[in-house]
């Protein structure tokens, strides 16, 4: 049986050429191939959002998707999110609304708002709460959310 | 997670060659949202090979064939929420797309995986059966085709050979002056299986008078079926509320008469009366 299977995949602009295991999640392959832990491991089962990554801009689970899948995509994980040092609009936006509190939920929140607002520069704010439905804040800052997604800075 | 061999064919060939080497020790992967659950629970059996079918490009896309609208099999949830095409012809989908768990899930779950994993809570089931779906399958041996109504053995076992593969989810345009609908009840408004659900569809004719209706309810039955009975109190007459509520009230005891009487039944009797008949006047409205 083979132990790994090559894939070639964009992650945060950059090519990759990597190998991985066929039984690995991408959520597996981010935080301990790569090293990207921003995105959060929660319940691994698709409920809480907190892995959320962009794959060809669509924000999806990364828990549930496996790692040998993304061969020939484009993914974006938050780390992806700003630019060098300067920060995305939402980025500043969370910080400007108080958005953060303990912080577990906000990589994945910010990633399904990118989505949202690449595809829509002004949504409603029920299509902000569609956007981040499938996002669990347990600290509830949801209004701050809302309303930071509501209110980007306009540049 | 244990091992297992992972192909990720290209072309219909490749993936039926490998689904006649493997057989039964073969699972299909499309978007993932189900199998990868299931995959890490507890004691679950690993298959030997995983067959990953989302680089097959034949299979996305929704289209129109003459009086068919086709859907392929990889067609995600939101696709079909999206869908001009489906909006037109048959809305009551993208209504039952809009309730399935969150945009991540619908970004990544497939029609056809929502029809082959089989739960009795899938919600694009109850719709695509009201609109008296088929199913096409493919295998080495050729392709077939079956009627969603009679694809279902019992929750969680089609009549798909291990060696086939789901290629496409026919179904006729309803006539444009039909309406549909699907409503569904759930613990919580978003990221939630449905407890009960119900799709409807009501052609009422220009003299105001019903001439064709079907009802489906979902999670009410083991696999999913029309309520006949219940579609035939509606024919004929002028529609109603009371005449809704009484199709609700029959559905309920069709209910009960396959199921029998359960602990769930004192809470699921009145509310699947309810849902079919709001169901029905979401028809109405519209």
């Amino acid at each position: 049986m083979r132990e790994s299977v090559g894939i070639i995949a964009t992650i945060n602009k950059k090519k990759y050429e990597i190998e991985v295991a066929p039984n690995t999640t991408l959520l597996d392959v981010l935080r301990d191939q790569l090293g990207l832990t921003g995105t959060k491991r929660g319940c691994e089962i698709g409920e809480c959002g907190a892995c959320t990554v962009l794959i060809d801009g669509q924000a999806v689970n990364s828990c549930l998707v496996l790692a040998a899948q993304i061969d020939g995509h484009e993914i974006v994980t938050i780390e992806g999110l700003a630019d060098g040092n300067t920060l995305h609009p939402l980025q500043e936006s969370f910080l400007d609304h108080d958005a953060v509190h303990c912080g577990f939920c906000t990589p994945g929140m910010l990633m399904s708002a990118k989505a949202l607002v690449d595809g829509d520069i002004d949504p409603s704010e029920e299509e902000i709460r569609i956007a981040i439905s499938g996002n669990l804040c347990r600290c509830s800052g949801y209004q701050q959310i809302v309303d930071a997604v509501k209110e980007i800075p306009k540049k | 997670m244990r091992l297992f061999e992972f192909y990720s064919p290209r072309t219909f060939d490749e993936a039926t060659a490998l689904l006649s080497q493997y057989g039964a020790d073969a699972k299909i992967i499309a978007g993932g949202t189900d199998l990868l659950i299931e995959l890490r629970k507890p004691g679950a059996k690993t298959p030997k090979a995983i067959i990953d079918i989302s680089k097959i490009s034949e299979l996305t896309g929704i289209r129109e064939e003459g009086d068919l609208v086709v859907l392929n099999a990889l067609t995600t949830h939101s696709d079909i929420l999206r869908s001009q095409t489906l909006q037109k012809h048959a809305s009551l989908l993208c209504s039952a797309a809009s309730t399935i768990g969150s945009p991540q899930i619908r970004n990544r779950g497939t029609v056809g995986g929502n029809i082959m994993n089989a739960a009795t809570c899938a919600d694009m089931v109850p719709p695509l059966i009201a609109l008296d779906a088929q199913v096409t399958l493919k295998s080495r041996g050729g392709t077939r085709t079956s009627s969603l109504s009679e694809f279902f053995v019992k929750p969680y076992v089609t009549s798909a050979r291990p060696d086939e593969i789901l290629i496409d989810i026919r179904f006729p345009k309803p006539p444009a002056a039909a309406s549909s609908s699907f409503v569904k009840l759930g613990r919580r408004n978003a990221v939630s299986i449905s407890r009960l659900s119900v799709a409807a569809i009501l052609h009422v004719e220009k003299n105001a008078l019903v001439k064709e209706a079907r009802i489906v309810p979902g999670s009410a039955f083991p696999t999913w079926q029309r309520v006949m009975e219940a579609e035939s109190i509606l024919v004929g007459k002028k529609p109603s509320r009371e005449l809704f509520a009484e199709a609700g009230k029959k559905v309920a005891e069709v209910m009960i008469s396959i199921t029998g009487r359960r602990w769930s039944t004192e809470y699921k009797e009145p509310v699947i009366a309810v849902l079919v008949r709001r169901a029905l006047e979401a028809c109405w409205d519209n």
